[in-house]
């Protein structure tokens, strides 16, 4: 049984179709990135899969539980929001605690190493937390509650690089233990760093749904090279996209794939510089979709 | 300066009014609904009063009655002392005038601590003071907005006096008055909401500093040795201003110096303090307070305690001056027949015995006791806006189930306010000696139950159907429904108009046995609604 399972998942919001027909599956135990520009309708998919949305069409399921019974599908999940609310008069300890008793699962003693770990201040009034120490106590419920799902939607918007690395060993930990992990993002070095297959919205379709090593044909790295004499020929090499004339001397080029043959080429002309620039999710979707809008 | 710089600098200038203006027009944005409804209440209720006094009580206020009524304690510590009842628009002012000051004063103290604080917490003025305006000129554009919007409530007021026939003078005066109530306690409101750290806590010390108000003018009225004590009161000063009598304009200068002073102290207190924290330092850490935190329904208690808590002080502290006053107003009635008819007349029979005196009183109950109850609801629809029941609601816990908790929750609430209420009015009583039973004054509080419960189940219809109106939809079996029973009786509207309030079918337990089947059919209705509302808000989207 998958853990998450779509079908032609519709949500018109007003005018606008937010979601159109989205139908994927996910495997229990894989960790999936769902990548998307702002506006793509990630969130709204989010919260379709929580039945805090109604589908205006299409259902979905969660381990087989319908998604709009939501007391049977969330026994298999954990949330944790993009935009994390928590009561301003309660602590993120009384916090965690109402949601540890109300729902019922919580492992407390990795919810206690999980609050060190993220170095959380859990006697510090919620209110007086900021937006990364709130998804922090989100994070810290999310992943000590051991839900065999869970469901995080930009989950680390808010979190410095220090955290940013706890939050990605925490999600290796899950996945060593075999919970299925939805990770909605946008930042592409987080989502390939730790998912296993990803799936791409645009406008609210699903565009593609990939393993990470088809996602990495998407990748395409930006080549400047400056040589002294002839330049490198490049023509027929693995990997490399389109080569221009940046000046004399000087040459552009859009690499993808494993860059070894490309920059044996490369070296063989007489080098005097090159730079390497990963090029931003923005430019690889831009380049991916051939315009700006979501 | 040179020409780029002057173009600058000119620049400059030109963006920050530009986002002033937006500012403004942001606060005109929040505040016009409810300072239409507030004002559309106000003028309407006066107008009517106005008009039924020329209808039914012209002529019957004879000298000797009046001297009686004005010298009262009773009487003058309730209602405020009667100046000018041989006038249509002094009875007005006395009959009215303390309904409509607190109603514009609490509206008016919501909505500053609402557009500022309120704003503030949510994270939304973030955006705003990242522009170029600094706290305080953004707080000046608010308190200017809030303050138009008063003093057009006190105008349309005086407007509306005038067109009903009232004297200019009085009304000018009067509706002034109310106008600088209202923008008193909006400036009030607006420096609680520098003070707190939060908007409760604002919005509490803005109310409880009108509750204070209030009192201090009842006390002030009530004992002669006190009674310069009004002029440290806005309701005190209102009275002093005795429109429609002495028309005096001094209180008017106090009323008006006191709104100038805290708008000066709000300003300087937001150029003093850190965005998202208060003057006064909050407490942000503690020990973790668990007890109420392992189970839904304890979460729900939790919810309700600290509101819970200023809602009985405020209702008990009431109903003990009802109790304290028992023999007082009910003698009088005994001895002066012609109010008691009057009375009679306006559908409060029996007044002149204490049963009938509390009964009247405890049906009143109902209003303030709905409205907690529509007010506790919408806190699930704020809370829903804000995102904060995003992680409890993706929980193993259905939707229907934590309306359902919440819903117990304001029942075991609202029977406490209920009982508490009650409890102050026998212990008042028996201080005085008066004769009422403790079993008769629970009786008679818990008889008006089921019109709460009615305001609960409209409550949750609208926060099933219509969430973004629990207030106005929970409060308007309460509120609407005393309203229509009042004008129903007193313009002798046809039977079924005045059969459509609540309280038509509701007994004056204790001084009638109650009507069961009015009850019962009150608590189907109110069933029903729960109902309907709590499917609905299982079923709809979730906002925000």
């Amino acid at each position: 049984m998958e853990a998450i399972r779509t079908e032609g998942l519709t949500k018109r919001l007003g005018t606008t179709l937010a979601l159109d027909g989205v139908s994927f599956a996910v495997p229990p135990g894989e960790v999936f990135g769902f990548l998307g520009p702002n506006g793509a309708g990630k969130s709204t998919a989010i919260r379709l899969l929580l039945g805090f949305l109604r589908p205006t069409a299409g259902r979905a399921w969660v381990f087989g539980d319908d998604a709009a019974d939501v007391a049977e599908a969330h026994r298999h999940l954990a949330y944790v929001p993009a935009e994390v609310a928590l009561w301003p008069y309660l602590t993120g300890a009384e916090c965690l605690e109402l949601l540890a008793r109300v729902g019922g699962r919580t492992d407390l003693a990795y919810q206690r190493e999980l609050v060190e770990r993220f170095r959380l201040e859990p006697d510090k009034r919620s209110r007086a937390y900021s937006t990364g120490n709130r998804q922090k106590v989100a994070l810290v419920a999310a992943f000590a509650s051991r839900a065999p799902l869970l469901l995080l939607d930009e989950p680390t918007s808010g979190l410095d690089p220090l955290m940013e690395l706890e939050f990605r060993r925490c999600i290796a930990e899950a996945a060593a233990r075999g919970q299925t992990v939805f990770l909605s993002s946008h930042q592409l070095g987080e989502v390939e760093a730790v998912c296993q297959r990803v799936g791409i919205l645009r406008r609210g379709r699903l565009v593609e749904v990939a393993g990470m090593a088809e996602l990495r044909r998407l990748r395409r790295t930006e080549v400047r090279v400056s040589f002294a004499g002839a330049a490198p020929d490049l023509a027929g090499v693995p990997g490399v996209g389109e080569v221009r004339e940046a000046g004399p001397g000087r040459l552009q080029l859009s690499l993808s794939g494993p860059p070894a043959p490309a920059l044996r080429a490369i070296a063989a002309a007489d080098l005097i510089g090159v730079e390497v620039r990963e090029p931003t999710l923005e430019e690889i979707f831009l380049e991916y979709y051939g315009d700006a809008t979501p | 300066m040179t020409k780029a710089a002057e173009q600058d600098l000119a620049d400059a200038v030109n963006r920050t009014s530009a986002v002033g203006r937006a500012v403004s027009g942001l606060a005109v944005r929040q505040v016009r609904r409810g300072a239409l409804v507030v004002l559309a209440v106000v003028a309407g209720t006066s107008a009517l009063v106005a008009v039924q006094y020329r209808l039914v009580f012209a002529d019957t206020f004879d000298a000797a009655s009046l001297r009686a009524l004005a010298e009262n304690p009773a009487i003058r510590t309730l209602f405020g002392e009667p100046v000018a009842l041989a006038d249509p628009g002094g009875f007005t002012v006395w009959r009215t005038g303390t309904f409509v000051a607190v109603l514009v004063g609490v509206w008016a103290l919501l909505a500053a601590t609402r557009i500022t604080r309120g704003e503030e917490d949510a994270g939304r003025w973030d955006l705003l003071l990242a522009s170029r305006l600094p706290v305080p000129a953004v707080l000046a554009r608010q308190l200017t907005v809030l303050a138009g919007a008063g003093l057009l409530i006190g105008l349309v007021l005086a407007g509306t006096m005038i067109v009903a026939g009232t004297a200019p003078g009085g009304s000018l005066r009067y509706g002034l008055a109310v106008g600088l109530v209202a923008t008193g306690f909006g400036a009030l409101g607006a420096l609680t909401a520098q003070l707190a750290a939060d908007r409760p806590t604002a919005s509490g010390l803005a109310a409880a500093a009108l509750a204070g108000g209030l009192f201090l003018r009842m006390v002030a009225d009530g004992v002669e040795s006190l009674r310069w004590a009004r002029w440290t009161t806005p309701f005190g000063l209102l009275a002093e201003i005795q429109p429609y009598a002495a028309n005096r304009t001094a209180p008017l200068f106090v009323l008006a110096a006191a709104t100038g002073t805290l708008s000066v102290l709000a300003l300087a207190a937001a150029g003093r303090r850190d965005v998202g924290a208060g003057v006064l330092p909050g407490r942000d850490i503690r020990p973790p307070r668990v007890r109420l935190l392992r189970s839904l329904a304890g979460f729900a208690a939790r919810r309700s305690l600290r509101s819970l808590a200023a809602w009985a002080t405020g209702l008990a502290t009431y109903y003990l001056l009802i109790g304290l006053l028992a023999d007082s107003l009910t003698g009088f009635l005994a001895d002066n027949p012609r109010y008691a008819e009057l009375a009679a007349q306006a559908g409060l029979v029996s007044l002149g015995t204490v049963e009938g005196y509390v009964a009247a009183l405890f049906a009143l109950l109902a209003i303030p006791v709905g409205v907690y109850a529509a007010v506790r609801i919408s806190l699930d629809a704020s809370d829903e806006t804000n995102h904060r029941l995003a992680l409890l609601l993706a929980l193993p816990v259905s939707r229907a189930r934590w309306a359902a908790t919440e819903a117990g929750a304001v029942v075991v609430a609202v029977t406490l306010l209920a009982l508490v209420s009650g409890a102050a009015a026998w212990a008042g009583a028996a201080l005085v000696g008066a004769r009422l039973g403790l079993g008769d004054a629970l009786a008679g509080v818990v008889n008006g139950l089921p019109v709460v419960l009615l305001c609960l189940g409209a409550a949750l219809l609208a926060l099933g159907w219509a969430p973004s109106a629990v207030v106005p939809v929970g409060a308007l079996p309460a509120a609407g429904g005393f309203l229509l029973q009042a004008l129903a009786q007193s313009f002798g509207w046809p039977a079924w108009v005045g059969q459509l309030s609540p309280f038509s079918h509701v007994a004056a337990v204790p001084a009638e046995p109650p009507d069961w089947p009015g009850a019962l059919g009150i608590l189907a209705v109110a069933a029903t609604l729960a109902v309907v509302g709590i499917a609905g808000y299982a079923r709809r989207d979730l906002r925000g």
